[in-house]
């Protein structure tokens, strides 16, 4: 299956959840509202046959005050690759776990938890992985502080961009 | 039904009825755990009912010290995450952002590339197979890998200066052309590996002792290693097909000549084939990179400052753990605003729990060295 058609099939069914969607390198990539994320998920498992999540990431979108959870998923029958975006708000990040649906994502999901703060409905273990279980904060957040972390001195980005890591 | 058997459905059969259910810390300082790794087992009798794995202990948040540091800064860091195949973490990562900003590399540095992500395949199933040995107890191969990996470890030094942690891989390129002479040595090297590979199976795949220990033990069922997205010797030990070197080729791979080894039952002893079967194919692939190898210059002209455009990538190759993904997210600036590792080993340890339970908790070891961790990698 192309990267056009997964879009279209896509684009047929969930077309108002769909907020952005595009091709690059040959890839579909598509940016979702976060409501329906195990439903499109489920779709694409079910009925697009793309079976293999590779990856879970969340990244902090700080400057727009959301979270965003970024499934790479694939088949191992067919070349088809997609790139699922789904955008919850910052101060609410609660998405449903796709647990059901692939067992890998137990532990993505408690990563993403663990770093990110991000909260997934019906997960089974929602638990610290990585830090210790008493640790204050979620690191990987952009405006995370810790008076042991310096990070790098110079930045040149333009101002008001992207907000950087502070030290406290 | 063989004696192994036998007891195993005894132990079964006596714990069932009449002993209580007891949890067991394994690790985290365990000499099988390679590294520090601690699971939580829940023992009835001898036999594994659950396993809870607990990692974490050697977390430095490289995917954060990632996000401050320009990209070129970074390759250094990758080495650290799978210390055995920094190679490959070099290349996952510099590819990565090679596709990212659209750098094509020089033909020589795509050969020499694939000749030493080939020669690192080897030395880290070398020390697989030497360390997975020796949790069962068979010390001599475990002498025997670490005398060949050493001379693997020989020829990185003589290009990269270093023994394990190279950083060689350049956004671009290679850091450096290969010394001279060097294409020699690893020609003088196969021919000595060669018929060192039947010698391991003499005392591993031949071994009677070796096959019944690790036989129809920690079986894997192909629909939980896709559920769970385990890659590598484990998804393959499972018997499906799947090697991104041949699926997904990445670098110049689709040039050569190689087979992927599978397993049928996706038992320890299928994960230990697999990888004993990849040294053949990795050898066949460095022969027929030494031949074809151009001259030519090893890096492309990039800036000293990259940036890369706004956008998100998600790239994987085939690590010798398995799929090793990156996924960078862009923002135009000369840092990734975010950096993740999909470490393949991390993945591969969450199926841990579905391969353990109904099994002796003597196998726990094999079954645990069957998936090949290397824990500052699950850590990251």
């Amino acid at each position: 299956m192309t990267a056009e058609e997964i879009l279209q099939q896509i684009r047929a069914r969930f077309g108002s959840e769909i907020r952005t969607s595009e091709v690059r390198r040959g890839e579909a990539t598509l940016t979702i509202k976060a409501d329906q994320n195990f439903e499109i998920c489920r779709f694409i498992k079910e009925e697009l046959g793309l079976e293999y999540l590779n990856c879970l990431s969340g990244v902090d979108w700080v400057g727009e005050n959301e979270m965003e959870v970024a499934y790479a998923i694939s088949s191992l029958r067919q070349p088809g690759k997609i790139i699922l975006r789904a955008r919850v708000p910052r101060d609410e990040p609660v998405l449903r776990s796709v647990v059901p649906l692939w067992g890998t994502a137990n532990w993505h999901e408690r990563e993403a938890f663990d770093l990110l703060g991000i909260r997934f409905e019906n997960h089974p273990d929602l638990r610290r992985i990585l830090l210790p279980e008493d640790w204050i904060g979620h690191p990987l957040r952009k405006d995370y502080q810790d008076e042991r972390f310096v990070p790098y001195p110079w930045d040149d980005r333009k101002p008001g961009t992207v907000v950087r890591p502070t030290t406290a | 039904m063989t004696t192994v058997n036998l007891h195993l459905q005894q132990v079964k059969e006596q714990t069932a009825e009449s002993m209580e259910e007891m949890w067991v810390n394994m690790g985290p300082q365990h000499p099988s755990t390679h590294g520090v790794l601690r699971l939580l087992i829940k023992l009835d009798g001898e036999v594994v009912r659950e396993c809870i794995p607990y990692m974490g202990y050697m977390h430095r948040c490289h995917e954060k010290i990632g996000e401050n540091r320009a990209y070129v800064q970074i390759i250094p860091y990758t080495d650290r995450l799978d210390y055995l195949a920094s190679m490959y973490n070099n290349w996952a990562y510099c590819l990565a952002c090679e596709r990212l900003m659209g750098i094509q590399i020089p033909e020589r540095a795509e050969y020499l590339r694939v000749l030493i992500g080939e020669l690192q395949r080897i030395a880290s199933h070398l020390i697989w197979l030497g360390t997975f040995g020796l949790d069962l107890g068979n010390f001599t191969l475990f002498m025997w890998c670490f005398r060949e990996r050493e001379m693997i470890l020989d020829l990185f030094e003589a290009v990269s200066g270093q023994r394990l942690n190279y950083s060689f891989m350049r956004i671009g390129g290679l850091a450096l052309d290969v010394p001279e002479g060097w294409l020699g040595d690893v020609k003088a090297f196969l021919q000595w590996f060669k018929p060192r590979l039947p010698e391991y199976d003499r005392l591993s795949t031949d071994n009677i002792i070796w096959q019944k220990r690790i036989q129809g033990v920690g079986i894997l069922t192909p629909e939980d290693a896709v559920s769970y997205a385990c890659s590598g010797p484990v998804l393959r030990g499972s018997g499906i097909r799947w090697d991104l070197r041949k699926n997904d080729p990445y670098g110049i791979y689709d040039r050569f000549e190689f087979d992927i080894p599978v397993g049928t039952s996706g038992d320890v002893w299928d994960r230990f084939w697999v990888r004993r079967q990849e040294m053949d194919q990795s050898v066949r692939i460095v022969e027929q990179a030494l031949t074809e190898i151009p001259p030519g210059p090893v890096l492309a002209p990039v800036a000293k400052k990259l940036r890369a455009p706004v956008g998100d990538i998600y790239s994987r190759v085939e690590s010798p753990r398995g799929e090793l993904g990156d996924y960078i997210v862009a923002d135009g600036s000369e840092k990734p605003y975010r950096y993740k590792v999909r470490a393949p080993t991390f993945v591969n340890l969450s199926a841990l729990p579905v391969m353990l339970p109904g099994y002796l908790v003597a196998d726990a070891v094999a079954v645990l060295g069957s998936v090949d961790i290397v824990l500052c990698e699950v850590d990251r």
